[in-house]
């Protein structure tokens, strides 16, 4: 996982950097997304990793899967990572853009999961509070986990902040082990 | 019923939980991606420091020494067969840190403090980072105090002083830590606090040093770090550092200590494993680039330092007091090799080194030392009066012999002033040799050193001179004991006893055996 986002990123930062100057980052995420999709399916990724493929033929397959939705620039950047052998990575590609993308647009995905369902109201509130915190607009998915028993864990990229109860118990735990 | 410990009165649980900080602070996390001979790989903990501590479920540690772009290299401090790939790591925003304090003497503990001696807790209060900076230039003072070893022959011709770094070296089987736990036991009155850390030994071997120190009253005043040869590379490696650090607290409050590394050679392969695994590129021997450092760094911190310093550590608290951190580091050579890298990097850092070989110690020599290549850079400063004036006179008498010994193999008949000069080489030779666990004070080491210079050895077969020593120390110790008790005590030498050890001595070759 760390080794393939290092060879992603030098691909990522051309991408995007190509997408900034067009003012088409939307458009780009779009395709990158649909490539990464195309690239994990199944049967597409053993296409991939056979090696009786030539590059050419490889980077025709996905671009006929991804048919008319890659722009012309797509097409030469699927045909790029062909030669280099790197379709692979496509998946991390995607991702990486749109960790640049949201760096880009001062957003941030934050994942809330809770004890118990999130009112709209309460929300609202996390959001503003995390926004100030973080200095970013604060994108929300929620999930439900009965085994936090009572409050909740938020989580975007590395930081983590533990509101939970289970992790309260835990840490009570280790003190009293230790 | 199983039993209770005392540590679990609900008085004391209640305060625990009292005390206990839940509230939800932000961490970062990351996610294991691989686990292999002890060295972990994180994808995540972007915001980790280099040498922190990192938490994994079930807590066990981990310790970040590798931090690249995508990833952190870390060393798992304990087992690490319970970690799997995917498992969560989080920083704790500290860095790896040992229990220190006067609890600790008397004790055996591992690489992170726990002890292992089943002595129950330490009940130590404080605690101190292993990985700390020397002190510098302007907090040192210099070496002026003698650490006596009780060995006759390096008290006298390799002082080491209060602060000093003398690396002890020589193959296997050569008496090196011989040396090492005997200065060790010296001191057992002398309120020189001791560390001995033993790298990457043998659990036997450990075991039996305890039991020697124990055996000889000197375990008291001391701490035993033990990373064994089965314990994890990073914990053998780390361990130097960690009894460093127990050590420093001596010197930092205005205490001398000891530290023996037992040994440096096994600390370096150690990190070499530890480097290698992390895939850091390999120089000269596969050591890393930046096995110097970890040589340096180590010994750097041995020193003798200031009244200032102690006061400025202390608050003042502890006033008129300098401290020092005497470290007596090992390494063992192959084949007798110096010049190999290891070696020459540890010569290089100390302030002179005890030599020992396999050849002196097959003949007989024991301490096996050769008195020619080994110095005290530092040392002499530090010698107590009586040693410094008795002494000198041994080391060029072992260095003439030496010449005269070579040369002499090719003449068949030689004059009268080269034989006595030989003769005179051979019974200081012989002399200087001393059974382990014997260490002698310094009235007795002044009155051997006296016999040998004023020529009171002479006619007494080399094979007796050993039993004319220990008969001359038990009748000084009978009818002299007034003398002994002020040299000990002061270390003084004039004319008056001078006079009194040649009177005593003429008197002892007139009227007794031996």
């Amino acid at each position: 996982m760390a080794e393939l986002s290092t060879v992603a990123r030098p691909y990522t930062k051309a991408a995007f950097e190509s997408a900034l100057e067009q003012k088409s980052l939307d458009q780009w995420s779009e395709m990158l997304g649909l490539a990464a999709q195309a690239a994990q399916d199944e049967q597409v990724a053993e296409l991939l990793r056979n090696p009786a493929l030539a590059a050419e033929q490889k980077a025709g397959l996905i671009l006929d899967v991804c048919a008319d939705k890659l722009s012309e620039q797509g097409q030469n950047f699927v045909k790029i990572l062909a030669e280099n052998k790197r379709l692979p990575v496509l998946p991390e590609i995607s991702a990486l853009f749109e960790r640049l993308k949201s760096e880009q647009q001062k957003s941030v995905d934050v994942e809330i999961t809770s004890a118990f369902a999130l009112t709209k109201e309460q929300q609202t509130k996390l959001a503003q509070a995390l926004g100030t915190k973080l200095d970013r607009e604060v994108n929300i998915t929620s999930s439900k986990d009965a085994s936090l028993i009572g409050g909740l864990v938020i989580r975007t990229d590395d930081l983590v902040i533990d509101g939970s109860v289970r992790g309260k118990l835990q840490k009570l735990a280790e003190a009293l082990s230790s | 019923m199983q039993q209770l410990n005392p540590s679990e009165i609900s008085d004391l649980i209640k305060k625990r939980i009292d005390k206990l900080d839940v509230s939800s602070e932000a961490q970062n996390e990351g996610t294991v991606v691989s686990v292999s001979d002890g060295i972990i790989r994180i994808h995540g903990l972007a915001d980790v420091m280099n040498g922190e501590m990192i938490e994994f479920p079930g807590g066990i540690y981990g310790m970040a020494l590798n931090l690249e772009q995508d990833s952190v290299g870390a060393v798992v401090l304990g087992d690490y067969l319970g970690l799997k790939e995917g498992m969560t790591a989080r920083c704790t925003g500290r860095i790896l840190e040992v229990p220190v304090g006067n609890e600790l003497l008397g004790r055996v503990v591992d690489t992170l403090g726990n002890p292992i001696d089943g002595k129950g807790e330490l009940g130590t209060t404080e605690t101190d980072a292993i990985e700390k900076v020397a002190p510098g230039v302007i907090w040192r003072q210099s070496v002026d105090q003698p650490m006596q070893t009780g060995y006759k022959a390096i008290d006298s011709m390799v002082p080491v002083g209060r602060g000093q770094r003398e690396l002890i070296i020589g193959d296997r089987q050569t008496g090196k830590t011989a040396i090492a736990i005997d200065a060790i036991i010296n001191q057992k009155n002398t309120g020189v606090k001791c560390v001995y850390v033993a790298i990457g030994q043998k659990q036997s071997t450990i075991a039996g040093i305890v039991r020697k120190l124990e055996e000889h009253g000197a375990l008291d005043n001391t701490i035993i770090v033990a990373a064994g040869a089965s314990d994890p590379a990073a914990m053998q490696y780390m361990a130097a550092y960690a009894g460093c650090t127990m050590g420093e607290y001596f010197r930092d409050r205005g205490e001398d200590a000891l530290i023996v590394y037992d040994d440096l050679t096994k600390q370096a392969w150690a990190y070499r494993q530890t480097s290698l695994l992390l895939k850091r590129p390999p120089g000269r021997e596969a050591y890393p680039g930046d096995v110097f450092y970890l040589h340096s760094r180590l010994l750097e911190r041995a020193a003798r330092v200031s009244v200032d310093y102690v006061e400025k550590f202390t608050n003042g608290e502890v006033k008129g007091k300098t401290g020092s951190l005497t470290a007596l580091p090992i390494i063992e050579t192959q084949g007798g090799d110096v010049s190999a890298f290891v070696p020459t990097n540890v010569i290089s850092i100390t302030d002179g080194q005890i030599f020992l070989e396999t050849d002196l110690f097959n003949a007989g020599i024991r301490p096996a030392m050769n008195a020619g290549v080994s110095v005290s850079r530092v040392g002499g400063a530090a010698q107590s009066k009586i040693i410094k004036k008795l002494g000198g006179g041994i080391r060029l008498a072992l260095a003439q012999y030496r010449e005269l010994a070579a040369f002499s193999q090719f003449a068949s008949d030689l004059d009268e002033a080269t034989r006595k000069q030989l003769e005179h080489g051979q019974a200081v030779t012989e002399l200087m040799k001393q059974k382990q666990f014997s260490p002698m004070s310094l009235a007795q080491m002044g009155l051997v050193l006296y016999t040998a210079n004023e020529g009171f050895l002479e006619g007494i077969a080399i094979n007796k001179i050993l039993d004319f020593e220990a008969a001359l120390l038990a009748y000084f110790a009978s009818e002299h004991a007034d003398l002994c008790k002020k040299i000990d005590e002061s270390g003084a030498y004039n004319d008056d006893i001078a006079a009194e050890f040649k009177a005593g001595i003429e008197k002892f070759k007139s009227t007794q055996t031996w």
